[in-house]
């Protein structure tokens, strides 16, 4: 049973080369962007220098810690991007393609069941993509935080106590781990819309993905002059309740006079147990199950000759 | 005889269209059964439904289970290459084996590697490379090595040449058939394969026209070669294909014994083709 999961998801890997190519063309992006700001520091502003990584005017341990955690989360903000457009593709993609190359018969020639063979695409999204992703995000902070760690010593500084020591690392890479996965199971009534039209659709499963979300508010705001549709599904990204909020008053407090330890961990802005009792999240897991189920009964009865 | 797939009043219909019309037979273990039917015959449908890819009216059983809710049991036992069952183009030679292992407990990676040494096909090459000969053998090589009990080939050399389709039957026969398997093939070329076959039936829009073994076609149908007064002698007993070929007459019979025609003109048993064509013909009229 598992074996045959993991065997479905090789193929997935196999067949979809942009789950991997998308975490390495952005990881090569923000390494060239960071080799770029740090080759224009070097020659354009001296003063700056160390300034960026903390040396001088930013005050203490927990500020520097701030800085390099910006950091962090802005790069980790661009994994998050592509890997949200390359899941609409690839989820989109994932059952039309073998019936447009028609290779869906030889796939159900053999011993695997249509259910495991959609749950499998589903897993693929909502597991491997963000599994190949934090590799990515880690692997590219790494990457980044040595080649800082190169140009912090030859300025003079000590990369031990200025980067390494001054990184959060566990602290954001957990915090990265809980927002993919929390995105991932936030999202996914879209995953399990995205595979059924990917089943359903004869022709342009983009355009059938979407144009019934653009067309249902409109008829909505017309007949009905309501916004319920579009408040649950456009709506539905922004109100993910998994951030405990920052209190922007006080972090910008010139009153304060250092940052405290709290405000720089990511994790203790994130509220886990909000995110897991709540129930937009079960009801965004009901409907993803509910159309992940239509997604494997049009497989398993559409006769495709 | 164990008896594999056991066919009660199965019926497909689509719509006011009926694809498989109230059908009835069994497949024993160990044949090699030809479905021969013209496009849209209901050839396609009916083996869908016995390979559980299609609903149907009716009983079917194949290997003892419902093959359309039990597929995945049934098909540990049962394996097909169509000609619509593509391989998928971006798949490595090696991949495809990766994957077949991985799910199907009968397949032997052994047995699969040793057939495609066989061949010209490299293991590191993807399908879309390969041409369409090659992808048949690929395919062919996979099925081989799955100790299955029953094949099914839906119209399997499509598209080959002459050579790859001789080929492919002549390894069939050798290194995959014996007692213990059965295959059931449809085909077009009925030529190349009526010799391999042990059972034949014939279907038209969704109705079996016959269903005998290859041994008793000879003893239930013969073919008359004649002319003149024997010719219309002939034809007072009755024979179900009537054509005239060089001034000479073909007369086939159906149930008439060789000792009543013997005197007539030449005899011979028919072809599977010319008999498919009278029973069509007939059929329709």
């Amino acid at each position: 049973m598992i074996n045959h999961y993991i065997a479905l998801m090789k193929r997935e890997f196999w067949e979809h080369r942009s789950i991997w190519v998308t975490p390495v063309a952005i990881a090569s992006v923000v390494t060239l962007g960071t080799l770029t700001a740090l080759t224009f520091a070097g020659e354009f502003a001296q003063e700056l220098d160390l300034a960026i990584f903390g040396a001088q005017n930013i005050a203490g341990d927990t500020e520097r810690k701030g800085v390099l955690t910006a950091y962090f989360v802005g790069s980790s903000w661009l994994f998050l991007l592509g890997l949200g457009i390359l899941t609409v593709f690839y989820s989109l993609d994932s059952l039309y393609a073998e019936r447009k190359d028609k290779s869906i018969l030889f796939w159900r020639s053999l011993p695997v069941t249509d259910a495991e063979t959609v749950i499998s695409k589903l897993l693929t999204a909502t597991l491997l993509i963000p599994a190949i992703a934090i590799v990515a995000i880690i692997g590219t902070h790494i990457v980044n935080l040595i080649v800082t760690s190169i140009w912090v010593s030859m300025k003079g500084g000590s990369a031990t106590t200025l980067i390494w020591g001054s990184v959060p690392l566990l602290d954001n890479w957990l915090a990265t781990i809980v927002i993919i996965y929390s995105v991932a199971i936030w999202m996914s009534p879209f995953l399990g819309w995205f595979l059924f039209v990917s089943a359903y659709t004869k022709r342009a499963p983009l355009l059938m993905a979407f144009l019934p979300l653009v067309l249902i508010p409109l008829v909505e705001g017309i007949f009905f002059r309501s916004g319920n549709f579009a408040e649950a599904v456009w709506g539905r990204s922004a109100k993910i309740p998994l951030f405990a909020g920052i209190d922007m008053e006080r972090f910008f407090d010139e009153n304060h006079a250092r940052v405290s330890e709290e405000m720089v961990s990511l994790l203790a802005h994130l509220d886990v147990g909000k995110f897991v009792t709540h129930i937009d999240t079960w009801l965004g897991l009901i409907v993803c199950a509910l159309l992940t189920t239509a997604a494997i009964y049009v497989r398993r009865y559409r006769d495709e000759s | 005889m164990t008896s594999l797939v056991n066919a009660r009043g199965v019926s497909k219909h689509f719509g006011a269209v009926r694809a498989v019309d109230d059908v009835s037979f069994e497949i024993e273990q160990g044949k090699i059964l030809g479905l021969i039917g013209p496009n849209g015959a209901g050839k396609t449908t009916l083996l869908k439904a016995v390979l559980g890819l299609t609903d149907c009216d009716g009983q079917l059983s194949v290997l003892g289970l419902d093959p359309f809710r039990q597929r995945k049991e049934l098909l540990q036992n049962i394996c097909f290459i169509a000609d619509v069952a593509v391989l998928p183009r971006w798949i490595r030679v090696t991949q495809l084996l990766d994957f077949v292992e991985a799910v199907h407990p009968n397949f032997s990676r052994k047995r699969a590697e040793s057939f495609l040494q066989q061949t010209k096909v490299r293991s590191d090459a993807r399908v879309r490379e390969l041409s369409k000969g090659m992808v048949t053998q690929l395919h062919l090589s996979i099925i081989m090595a799955i100790d299955a009990k029953l094949l099914v080939l839906d119209e399997p050399t499509l598209g080959l040449d002459i050579i790859f389709r001789k080929e492919f039957y002549s390894n069939l026969l050798n290194d995959y058939f014996d007692e213990q398997r059965t295959i059931l093939i449809t085909t077009h070329q009925v030529e190349e394969i009526e010799n391999l076959l042990t059972d034949i039936m014939f279907i038209n829009d969704g109705r079996i026209l016959l269903d005998e073994s290859m041994d008793s076609l000879a003893d239930n149908y013969v073919e008359l070669l004649t002319s003149g007064e024997s010719a219309l002698k002939a034809k007072g007993l009755g024979p179900i294909a009537d054509n005239e070929i060089f001034g000479k007459s073909v007369l086939l019979f159906e149930g008439v014994s060789r000792e009543n025609l013997e005197g007539l003109g030449e005899l011979r048993t028919p072809s599977v083709a010319d008999l498919f064509v009278a029973k069509v013909k007939g059929a329709r009229q």
